[in-house]
């Protein structure tokens, strides 16, 4: 097989979202000596991309979403050792690290769980706490784990005050700096994110993953 | 029949399973190997079928979906399993009539099915849009004046006496208590003061809505929401709101918003998973009627193509083979003060009234702006009720709807068509349409007219 054979079959068993054939198909190109970053940005990464492009097309659907995510998941397992291996120190070139939350008091996760799936297909290594997560909860996540992103989502337009807690208290320890806080939900607006100091919004999860890659500079 | 206490224990000693395994494995596989076992397809150039061998495929893949997986409790995270004869149960003891309001102003709602002789009821309101207090007394009761309009709903109070009003804070029990001072002030002031309500719309939480169950605030002969969380899941909280109308009796209207494009996949499968929802709420949400609500995963309005289709599935299906009382939400994606917003009405209107439901609306403008007035209301339930007495078929329901798309879809677009505020498009005072809205609807009504519908 030509280098060329494996990038195709890993993206395509990530569009597939088949984890075993994705992890089988990452092990037979790093036998095969194809560069691991090659494998990341060629193989899952255009996989991932096609994923969103078809989401985005209305050809594939949340479930899809997931389960690209699970082969990434899978096949970053294999890949990852081996990557910071030969590039000491490029973790953080790689990725980000982003923690994810729908705010306190509000149930709603569709919207949170096709941003997070996006993003993971986008490379960034996501930490999602799920729903109705306490503020104080996804501060100490973030710190634990080093995040450099915090995603809040809220449909409620009364949950949505959570969302400028968070930032008020990231003021009051003063760790504001260390992180990009990005909002969003369907009554959130860019005028709502100003006001209450984030980062900024995206109207969909595509814009979401250009505006984390354009904050984080990758 | 289950009742709630055998539920609670069921979400305390059933299996457990992760939430993403519920999500992917449970209900994504599940569902799609049901939509291909059953050969369910969607034509997006057909949106009204009158297959009624794919309207029985649907139903019999949403059965078979509810008795599979049963429901999850996301407070225990188990399963909350239900048996095929407790299904059968639920289906057989759903109300086929539920009086609501009281007096002269006391309407039936009733279990439809196709071809039914007895109208579609009309909802009036903007079910959960946000609404500014300063606005909110006027907008409801430009919907309880219209003639048409047979039971109120209303917005969402977001702010109380200048305060932002947070979920589960204490500020919500006041918000939903002064909602509901605003829905029978205005019912009053209208003449119409036992006028039946879907209301609360303001108690996110539980909370609001355990505030309000009070002959003062939601009578007994009200109703109130019970959401299904997406996908086939319960909460206690959500449960809460349901055994609490139990003694008092309140109506308990389940609210499972089926994401379309979301766990369920594209609309076959979203379709099968709204008919499983409404089985697991008969059960779970102690459901006395189920409300209708498609939500598309991008565009989030009913009238997109795809929702259209799932409205049309899911209500006919229960309509062919469980007759239940359904209640559709119609949220166009345009506000008020703009054409396109009627005729997503209308196209909304129309699916609904043929393929056995009732209707409530509207949640203009995806429901996220206080752009929405009566007017809009009015012309849903002219259009429901004429293509009623017009004994519309499906076949000549769905030529009529697709004569209309061209005249909306430009608008699913990022930036929608979101139209004016309320006060904008409503003199405040004398609660009427300005001349421009007023001129708006005559000409769609007009065009409609033309267009076939006997207005």
């Amino acid at each position: 097989m030509s280098e060329n054979d494996h990038l195709q079959a890993i993206a395509a068993a990530v569009i597939d979202g088949e984890t075993e054939d994705a992890v089988e198909a990452t092990k037979s190109a790093l036998d095969a000596n194809v560069d691991p970053l090659t494998i990341l940005n060629k193989g899952l990464m255009d996989g991932a991309d096609e994923v969103g492009k078809r989401f985005e097309r209305g050809e594939f659907f949340l479930p899809e979403l997931m389960m690209t995510g699970r082969a990434l998941k899978g096949a970053m397992e294999v890949v990852k050792p081996i990557l910071l291996e030969k590039y000491s120190g490029s973790d953080s070139k790689v990725k980000g690290k982003v923690v994810s939350a729908t705010v306190h008091t509000d149930i709603h996760d569709i919207g949170k769980n096709i941003v997070a799936s996006m993003l993971t297909a986008a490379g960034f290594e996501v930490t999602d706490m799920g729903v109705d997560v306490p503020i104080k909860s996804i501060i100490a996540k973030a710190e634990e784990i080093e995040a450099k992103i915090i995603c809040l989502s809220a449909l409620l337009t009364t949950s949505m005050p959570f969302m400028k807690d968070l930032i008020q208290l990231l003021e009051a320890r003063g760790i504001r700096q260390k992180y990009i806080v990005l909002v969003g939900g369907a009554s959130v607006t860019d005028t709502w994110a100003k006001h209450i100091g984030a980062d900024g919004t995206a109207r969909n999860a595509a814009d979401a993953v250009k505006l984390a890659r354009q904050k984080i500079g990758m | 029949m289950l009742n709630y206490l055998e539920i609670l224990d069921r979400a305390h000693n059933g299996p457990y399973i992760a939430e993403e395994n519920w999500d992917l494995e449970k209900i994504a596989m599940t569902t799609k190997r049901l939509v291909r076992k059953y050969k369910i397809e969607w034509d997006s150039n057909h949106l009204v079928t009158d297959d009624a061998a794919l309207s029985e495929a649907i139903w019999k893949a949403g059965y078979e979906l509810a008795v599979e997986v049963g429901a999850y409790s996301r407070s225990t995270e188990r399963i909350i399993e239900i048996s095929q004869d407790e299904i059968d149960s639920g289906i057989q003891n759903m109300p086929q009539e539920v009086v609501m309001g009281e007096g002269k102003d006391a309407r039936t709602l009733y279990a439809r099915r196709l071809n039914d002789a007895r109208a579609p009821l009309s909802f009036g309101g903007s079910p959960g849009t946000p609404v500014p207090a300063r606005m909110f007394l006027a907008n409801v009761m430009s919907y309880m004046r219209e003639p048409l309009i047979d039971l109120a709903t209303c917005g969402t109070l977001v702010e109380v006496d200048g305060r932002e009003v947070r979920t589960g804070n204490p500020i919500e029990v006041v918000s939903t208590r002064r909602e509901l001072q605003y829905m029978r002030q205005g019912l009053k002031r209208v003449g119409r003061a036992g006028m039946g309500m879907l209301a609360a719309q303001s108690s996110v939480s539980e909370l609001g809505d355990l505030a309000v169950a009070h002959p003062d605030y939601l009578r007994p002969c009200d109703s109130h929401l019970v959401p299904v969380l997406n996908e086939l899941k319960m909460d206690h909280r959500n449960i809460a709101r349901a055994v609490n109308s139990l003694e008092y009796g309140m109506v308990n209207a389940s609210l499972p918003c089926v994401i379309v494009g979301g766990l369920g996949g594209g609309p076959a499968g979203s379709a099968v998973v709204n008919v499983a929802s409404y089985l697991i709420a008969n059960l779970t949400c102690l459901a006395d009627y189920h409300i209708l609500h498609p939500i598309h995963v991008r565009h989030i309005a009913t009238s997109t193509r795809d929702v259209l289709w799932v409205i049309n599935a899911t209500a006919q299906a229960f309509a062919r083979h469980a007759p239940t009382i359904i209640v559709s939400d119609i949220y166009p994606k345009s506000g008020a003060g703009t054409k396109e917003l009627l005729y997503e009405t209308a196209a909304n209107a129309i699916v609904n009234a043929v393929s056995g439901g009732h209707l409530e609306g509207c949640g203009s403008a995806d429901g996220n702006l206080p752009n929405c007035s009566g007017l809009e209301a009015r012309l849903m339930a002219e259009v429901a009720l004429a293509s009623h007495r017009m004994k519309m078929s499906l076949k000549e329901a769905d030529e009529f709807v697709l004569q209309l798309l061209p005249k909306y879809e430009h608008v699913f677009t990022a930036d929608g068509n979101p139209g004016l505020p309320f006060d904008q498009v409503y003199d405040t005072v004398k609660i009427e349409p300005l001349d421009f809205w007023q001129k708006m609807y005559e000409e769609v009504r007009t065009d409609l007219k033309e267009m076939g519908l006997k207005l």
